[in-house]
């Protein structure tokens, strides 16, 4: 009986590649309205 | 959206630049976007007086490297409205 393998990541760096973060955040104030 | 074509600011959008980068009020959906960075403000603000979008990057320092991080913040833009395509 073998040993069970170890579970590869699935998340591993990938050399050069870099998550770009997002230049837009978007935000709706429907709703706020009453609060000032 | 497509890059080779011309975009405008939707005549209701104001724009207030900010350190971090700006701030977008559209009067008529009542939403806000946030740019997190001046050079996207730079590209914004070009937009009125180019030709296309990719011109408007250019003119901003964004090099072709940096053009799908910017492509898809204005399609961001233009998925609320913010942005407007150019009536030829």
């Amino acid at each position: 009986m073998s040993a069970p393998k170890p579970t590869e990541s699935t998340a591993t760096p990938v050399d050069g590649l870099v998550e770009a973060e997002s230049l837009v955040e978007e935000v709706s104030i429907d709703g706020m309205c009453g609060v000032y | 959206m497509d890059l080779e074509h011309a975009w405008d600011l939707h005549p209701q959008v104001s724009v207030r630049p900010e350190p971090f980068g700006a701030l977008l009020y559209h009067f008529g959906t009542r939403k806000l976007s946030f740019l997190k960075d001046r050079k996207l403000l730079s590209v914004v603000e070009n937009l009125a007086t180019s030709p296309s979008a990719h011109t408007a990057c250019t003119a901003a320092g964004v090099g072709e490297a940096e053009l799908p991080r910017y492509e898809t913040a204005l399609e961001a833009l233009v998925r609320s409205s913010m942005l407007v395509e150019r009536m030829k």
